[in-house]
């Protein structure tokens, strides 16, 4: 096996992946362009060529001489320090951080920014590591009003409203209280 | 020039509404620039329906000094917190970050000022000196050959400089390259890797990828850092460079100041590829290229000043052809528009007034970055002080609503957390992120300039060679390749 990692086979086989589905997806609009020759499957099959070319590359270079960074190359010296998982709860935590944003963004069309913002804020909080209360509390009330106060009081922004009752209800009453304080001042 | 000059200086700040948009763009560049998570294209898009109440001239201005301040400005965010903030940062970050990890945080922001404002006025005063004629040139050597040649040449350098071993440069820059073939081809608009998703016929947008592979997911490290008790705060400290240390790097200064202005002519390359090849330069010439990236003064003069140098060139064929030359000067189209008003060689004479008082903006906000720059970055240093717990959920925000205002699409959200995560697990493993958002950049336009240039020689690809300029550059992209391929053989791993 060379000095080869589970990583850099894993890798491989991603990258491999990608250039093979990518590829078939490519027929789905495989039609001829009548001013250009190579139509539009050209330019991407090309990439897709490349990128299976340079996996292969990729993987003989960690087969021969391991995953370590080459001389010279920029930028390499972070990822030189892998970071170690030792237990089942650092995976667990790391994964709430990852999927956590994620779901924010797929929960902004039914339940919009004005009311799922303060709970996603204190999530990430408590995702990441702190337990204090009065820290978590005053901090989620802080940035959710620097937010609001920026975006949608002095540059009026326009933010998701969500399509979702309650949240639509609360929306539109935030935005009925900024338009009442439009016509106050 | 002069008589010109001054003209559009008292049309400036002759008129006290004028001044204030004037300081508004200085002040909203540099801040939203500053802010990890928004970028000065954030603003921008905020502020483009507002301008149609604003005077052509003074519509016009806003942007170019949004450009200037907001290209400098987001520098700081990608020296303190590894986040650009916009593209044009990127290759900042490669030696900005680690001098900010190392202590030396106040250094490398004192430098992005200083260089920021040579570069941009010196990139001022030959737009205002020569903008014509340069139009001229580039209208008779530049064609898409050639644009292909530089976009060739620019993601060369980009795969040499960026990831743990040139495959690994390779495989980010053509991921880049394939993200930006999702949407419409730009030849016969056909939709293209869409998988039945309606939205996605436009193709990913660079604002939400940016920030995602950026912004999102360097918060992504550092929470996994985090977890596994590795954080550490970064180290504050205000020292600025000696006057001496800035004197060393003259050459690089004046080499990039070249580069930045050359790349900022070409039309849709812009300032993002000036600072990729300032740095990619400054690594090729120095006599220790293995410090690059470690924390090297040279890397962030080198890439700051290009950059800013670029913003004064793009405005050439902007103005002189009515082409942009990246997202923001694409949004200057915009407010043109929104006046009645096409950009192009008829405006010198049908509104010498508006040429002349961008102009002189753009020459008095670069100007202006060392003076407000220089009493802003200390407040501004403070910001790393601030505990990540509170930072982190902020930046996300910022970057939701970044990503969420430019096309008020939920989906573009969606796409920057995906972009995070997959940025995340990239990095993890040694890719190059600038080298991706490098190719989704110039993905478009290269094959849109390898399309046309094809079509111009009539498929015969020979035809590129007996183009000085393009012959010049598919050389150097040639050896730049060639060179890492030696070195990815023949070289030792690193021992560290």
């Amino acid at each position: 096996m060379g000095k080869l990692g589970r990583t850099d086979i894993f890798e491989a086989v991603f990258w491999l992946l990608i250039a093979i589905i990518f590829f078939a997806f490519s027929f789905n609009f495989n039609q001829p362009i009548e001013i250009y020759k190579f139509g539009a499957t050209g330019w991407p099959r090309v990439i897709l060529f490349l990128m299976a070319l340079v996996a292969f590359g990729n993987f003989y270079q960690a087969y021969s001489k391991g995953s370590a960074a080459q001389e010279g190359r920029v930028g390499a010296k972070e990822n030189d320090e892998p970071i170690e998982y030792t237990s089942k709860g650092q995976y667990i935590k790391t994964g709430m951080i990852l999927i956590l944003p994620l779901l924010y963004g797929l929960s902004l069309k039914p339940v919009g920014f004005y009311s799922g913002t303060p709970i996603f804020i204190a999530l990430i909080m408590i995702a990441w590591g702190e337990r204090r209360f009065r820290f978590i509390l005053t901090n989620t009330i802080l940035i959710y009003a620097i937010l609001i106060g920026l975006f949608m009081l002095v540059l009026n922004a326009p933010l998701p409203q969500g399509n979702m009752s309650p949240f639509y209800d609360i929306s539109a009453f935030m935005l009925k209280t900024k338009t009442q304080l439009d016509q106050l001042f | 020039m002069i008589e010109n000059f001054l003209a559009g200086s008292a049309t400036l700040f002759g008129d006290p509404f004028t001044i204030g948009i004037f300081i508004f763009g200085v002040l909203g560049g540099m801040l939203f620039g500053a802010i990890p998570g928004v970028s000065m294209l954030t603003l921008a898009a905020i502020l483009l329906p507002f301008t149609a109440d604003l005077s052509p001239a003074q519509g016009v201005m806003l942007f170019a000094v949004i450009y200037c301040t907001g290209t400098y400005g987001g520098a700081i965010t990608a020296i303190l917190f590894n986040i650009p903030g916009a593209p044009e940062n990127a290759p900042t970050a490669f030696d900005g970050y680690p001098m900010t990890q190392k202590g030396m945080a106040g250094k490398a922001v004192g430098a992005a000022v200083l260089c920021s404002a040579i570069g941009g006025v010196a990139s001022a005063l030959v737009m205002m000196s020569a903008t014509e004629p340069l139009a001229q040139w580039a209208i008779m050597n530049i064609g898409p050959p050639e644009i292909f040649a530089l976009v060739f040449f620019g993601l060369a350098v980009a795969s040499s400089v960026g990831g743990r071993t040139i495959w690994k440069g390779w495989l980010s820059v053509l991921f880049g390259l394939l993200i930006a073939t999702i949407g419409q081809d730009p030849v016969g608009g056909i939709n293209r890797f869409n998988f039945g998703y309606s939205d996605l016929a436009a193709g990913i947008a660079f604002v939400p990828a940016i920030l995602g592979f950026f912004a999102v997911s360097e918060i992504f490290i550092q929470a996994e850092k985090n977890v596994s008790g590795k954080y550490s705060a970064p180290k504050f400290n205000v020292d600025f460079p000696s006057f001496l240390e800035l004197w060393a790097h003259k050459i690089a200064v004046v080499r990039s100041i070249f580069v930045g202005f050359f790349c900022g002519i070409l039309p849709g390359i812009g300032a993002t590829l000036a600072a990729f090849m300032g740095y990619g330069e400054a690594v090729r010439w120095s006599k220790n290229k293995n410090e690059f990236g470690t924390g090297k003064l040279e890397g962030v003069i080198s890439s700051e000043t290009a950059n800013n140098a670029a913003t004064g060139a793009a405005m050439i064929p902007l103005l002189a052809l009515g082409l942009p030359g990246g997202a923001l000067t694409a949004m200057m189209v915009a407010v043109f528009q929104m006046h009645d008003l096409e950009p192009g060689p008829l405006v010198f004479y049908n509104s010498p007034e508006l040429i002349w008082i961008v102009f002189a903006a753009m020459f008095y906000a670069n100007l202006s970055i060392l003076f407000v720059g220089l009493i802003e970055t200390k407040t501004i240093l403070y910001l790393l002080k601030i505990p990540f717990q509170f930072l982190a959920p902020m930046i996300l925000m910022l970057a939701s609503i970044g990503a969420y205002i430019s096309r008020g699409l939920v989906l573009d959200v969606i796409v920057m957390f995906i972009a995070g995560i997959i940025g995340f697990l990239l990095r993890r493993s040694g890719y190059s992120i600038p080298g991706i958002v490098l190719g989704l950049i110039l993905g478009k336009i290269g094959e849109q300039n390898f399309a046309q240039g094809m079509q111009m020689v009539h498929y015969d690809l020979g035809t590129y060679f007996s183009r000085p300029i393009c012959t010049i550059l598919i050389v150097a992209g040639v050896l730049t390749l060639l060179k890492s391929l030696h070195s990815a053989f023949f070289q030792k791993p690193k021992t560290t």
